[in-house]
């Protein structure tokens, strides 16, 4: 475990700033229980027009286009939308595999996820943080409001790195508990035994909006292993002696560059946002450009 | 396999701890580092799809441990220095004698000698064999013995600088029985070989019209009268031959003779007409293969009587000696009236000498009372000859081993030279410088003027002093002159170069000539010559056929540990660009 950032500031104050005028678009509508700055598919007492629908008895006479009356001779309601807060669900990866790589990629999932709370946080949105791995290790309530990044803070720097991962239980068990749909982060470097694919599919299945934000180090992109080894996972500790040729080196990058594709195409193919980076890109230009080239945020 | 450095078990236990030594390093070196990765499920997707696909995968680690034996096997293999008969032929000793007798230098019908085929043949049989095959060439002169070499570079240089001797032959002694002897000659000079000598012939068939004798000899009949001697032999096809005698004031005699096969002509020359000097004889022939016998050389002296004053009160052996002697021109006077005459070459003192020593050499008898002679010290009853020197020119051909004395004066020899003594004391003494001979025993108190080598040895005296003599005869080679410390010229003057040996001076002639050796005013000629109907009859050979089997040759021309090595710097190189690419382990 990296505890390194347990008292680091995460973000300095005119970082802070930057990040406040960000916001987050969501490709879906979902439905809120406040108001918000977003739009929802429930139709509301906002000011944007949305629709119309024939009335029928019940339906507030407030709404109702006099203009088309006359026009249609038919009573026609007028839908607006109704602004409602978001629900963002950042589920972290705190496997062992996370503290590989320096800086850890844990700690890039760490600022990653302290930085879209804060934007979600400003935009009124309800964020939840939940650290996973082979289940769900930790969770932390549904926060609203920019005054509640601290605790947030507070709660990213508690979370140790241990255990193999397991993302299909882990999200299972969360929105099996959790019903209520939003956006789902996922921060993750996406080694899973069992497959990231079942994992992102419970996601699916639940109906969340979801987003990949897939962290890699150069050392497992571009590993730089010369002789013979005994290759120790870090999840699992499993071994595997093996002499690395130049040959074989070529064949992992390839290997690893299908691994990355393989993901980005069942992104791609169920429309999931997907963002891949490495822990040594700058932080500051991964919120602001890489986000906004990969339309996360505007 | 045989092994020349160890024997089978050390070197199977060289092999056996290599090979352990090998592997157990290897084991050493194959603990892998541990390496901590975040994940292995990429890794493992690539080794199995690598390994299901590849059988390279699972015999790698096996492969690299067989090269790394075999290269560290191959490198201490070596050091037993292993031999394969069929790879490299067996450890043997071959002994090459090639015959550098002087009918070698016979030219064949290709234009080249038998010599140069023989040293052919001698190379030839250097690329026999195997690499640890050992060779040592010897010739027939005691000249070459080479120690036993697997360098056959070196031996190919040393029968480079071989060649024919005109020493007489002498077969080397060889073991055959630890060795392969090959004998490499044309068979003239040598009829018989050891029965374990395989013979490889050079023999050709040629013509030769050779001088088998020549010699300058007095005429008895006519003082200062001299002839020569000439004796021709044809060895081959009957054919026409060209004599010439040549003398050096321009004198010639020509003779045309025809000769049947193994006719010899023989001629006695009238040298009436000669002035002294060295006189040449030639044979010309048409298609004659052995050039050397075909000139021999001879000395004329210069004709000339020895002035000799006697210096006696009477002494009729002495004169009666010296009276009968042809080549002395003799004056006879009694002490009282002994004068010294510048027209005098030599002096004979009985019982008397001058006050002074002559000019001129002298040869006393007795021991006279003179401060330049050495003074009698007593006198040795009975006195017995008990050694002589032969090789002084006073006493060739004088035998004095039974020569009576009654009595001799005992002298103190010093630095004189004593050519013969008793126990006692010196009885002939000799002084170079000036030069004098002294008996120290008078003639009436002995019997040796009545031996037979009495004018032989009052000639030599005489000869020894100023006389012009005749040649030595003397054999091509190492040719001795009895003088030390003598210069050596050839007629023509040029110096030669010598030695000195046990009071010899000795020198190298290969080929026939007339040498002067001069020390002091003492001069010797010298007249080396062939004239040996043994060598010159070059056909008389016994290796009419060569019946030696040509020997095998072997691909490999170097011993097995040197390929081994090169295999095992080929294997490390292979390994070394295999490892860095990951290929071998």
């Amino acid at each position: 475990m990296n505890m390194s950032t347990a008292n680091v500031t995460l973000f300095d104050d005119e970082f802070l700033k930057k990040l406040e005028y960000l916001n987050i678009i969501s490709k879906r509508l979902f439905a809120g229980q406040l108001r918000a700055e977003r739009r929802t598919r429930k139709r509301g007492t906002g000011l944007e027009f949305a629709d119309y629908r024939a009335y029928v008895a019940g339906d507030d006479f407030r709404h109702l286009d006099w203009k088309a009356y006359l026009r249609l001779n038919r009573l026609i309601l007028k839908l607006f939308e109704e602004e409602e807060d978001l629900r963002i669900y950042f589920f972290v990866d705190s496997s062992q595999s996370m503290s590989y790589g320096d800086p850890s990629k844990l700690d890039y999932a760490r600022r990653v996820c302290a930085a879209l709370s804060y934007i979600g946080l400003a935009n009124l949105d309800r964020v939840n943080v939940i650290s996973f791995a082979n289940g769900i290790k930790s969770e932390m309530p549904p926060q609203r409001g920019k005054g509640r990044i601290f605790k947030i803070f507070r709660f990213l720097t508690e979370i140790t790195p241990g255990g193999e991962t397991n993302a299909r239980a882990s999200f299972k068990t969360y929105c099996t508990e959790t019903r209520r749909r939003g956006l789902a982060v996922v921060i993750s470097d996406m080694f899973d035994g069992n497959g990231f694919e079942s994992a992102l599919d419970i996601l699916r299945h639940f109906r969340h909006d979801i987003f990949v934000i897939h962290i890699a180090s150069h050392e497992e992109i571009d590993p730089m292993l010369r002789g013979e080894l005994q290759l120790v996972d870090s999840e699992n500790n499993v071994s595997r002696e093996i002499t690395i040729t130049p040959s074989l080196l070529a064949a992992y990058r390839a290997e690893f560059s299908k691994y990355c594709e393989a993901i980005e195409s069942y992104c791609g193919k169920y429309q999931l946002g997907y963002a891949r980076t490495v822990t040594d890109f700058p932080f500051e230009e991964l919120i602001l450009k890489v986000f906004r080239q990969g339309r996360f945020l505007k | 396999m045989t092994f020349l450095a160890l024997t089978a078990a050390q070197a199977g236990l060289l092999a056996a701890i290599t090979v352990a030594l090998i592997i157990g390093l290897y084991l050493l070196k194959l603990r892998h580092r541990r390496v901590l990765i975040s994940s292995s499920i990429l890794w493992r997707r690539v080794l199995d799809e690598r390994e299901w696909h590849s059988l390279w995968e699972k015999l790698r680690r096996i492969v690299s441990i067989v090269i790394a034996a075999t290269i560290a096997l191959l490198i201490a293999m070596s050091l037993a220095r292993p031999e394969v008969e069929s790879l490299t032929g067996k450890n043997e000793r071959i002994v090459i004698v090639l015959d550098t007798s002087p009918t070698m230098n016979t030219n064949t019908s290709d234009g080249k000698t038998r010599w140069q085929h023989a040293a052919e043949r001698a190379k030839s049989l250097l690329d026999s064999g195997g690499p640890t095959t050992e060779f040592r060439v010897l010739d027939t002169a005691e000249v070459t013995s080479s120690a036993f070499t697997t360098d056959r570079n070196e031996v190919r240089k040393l029968i480079d600088a071989m060649a024919p001797k005109s020493a007489e032959p002498q077969f080397p002694r060889v073991d055959g029985q630890l060795s392969q002897v090959y004998f490499i000659s044309d068979g003239v000079a040598f009829h018989d070989t050891p029965s374990v000598v395989k013979r490889i012939s050079v023999f050709e068939a040629a013509n030769n019209v050779g001088i088998t004798a020549f010699e300058i000899r007095s005429v008895p009949s006519t003082p200062l009268g001299y002839e020569a001697y000439l004796e021709v032999q044809n060895f081959g096809h009957p054919t026409e031959a060209g004599l010439t005698l040549s003398g050096p004031g321009g004198q010639r005699v020509n003779r045309t003779v025809r000769l049947a096969t193994e006719q010899t002509y023989k001629e006695v020359f009238d040298l009436s007409q000669f002035v002294g000097g060295g006189i040449r004889a030639t044979a010309q022939s048409k298609d004659d293969a052995f050039p050397m016998d075909d000139v021999a050389f001879a000395y004329l002296p210069i004709k000339r009587k020895t002035r000799t004053l006697l210096v006696t009160k009477g002494n009729r052996y002495l004169e009666t000696a010296l009276k009968l002697d042809n080549y002395v021109d003799l004056s006879l006077t009694d002490p009282a009236n002994y004068r010294e005459s510048p027209n005098l070459d030599a002096y004979i003192f009985d019982k008397f000498a001058p006050n002074v020593p002559p000019a001129r050499p002298a040869l006393i008898f007795g021991t006279p009372s003179a401060s330049w002679l050495k003074p009698a010290e007593g006198e040795i009853q009975k006195p017995e000859i008990t050694s002589w020197s032969e090789n002084h020119p006073i006493m060739q051909y004088v035998s004095v081993h039974d020569v009576a004395i009654e009595r001799a004066a005992r002298i103190d020899a010093g630095n004189l030279t004593v050519v013969a003594a008793s126990k006692q004391t010196p009885l002939i003494v000799v002084s170079e410088k000036p030069k004098w001979v002294m008996l120290t025993f008078n003639l009436e108190s002995s019997d040796f003027p009545f031996h037979i080598g009495f004018p032989v040895f009052i000639e030599n005296v005489l000869a020894w002093f100023n006389r012009d003599q005749f040649a030595l005869k003397r054999s091509p080679g190492v040719v001795d002159v009895p003088l030390a410390n003598a210069q050596i010229r050839t007629i023509d003057g040029k110096l030669v170069s010598s030695e000195q040996q046990l009071g010899k001076t000795i020198f190298l002639a290969n080929e026939p000539g007339l040498f002067a050796g001069a020390q002091g005013d003492t001069r010797v000629h010298v007249a080396v010559n062939l004239a040996n109907p043994r060598f010159s009859d070059i056909n008389r050979s016994v290796f009419r056929t060569d019946r030696t089997a040509a020997r095998e040759q072997f691909w490999l021309r170097r011993e097995l540990w040197f390929y081994m090595l090169l295999a095992a710097a080929v294997l490390i190189s292979i390994e070394w660009f295999t490892y860095h690419r990951r290929i071998t382990l």
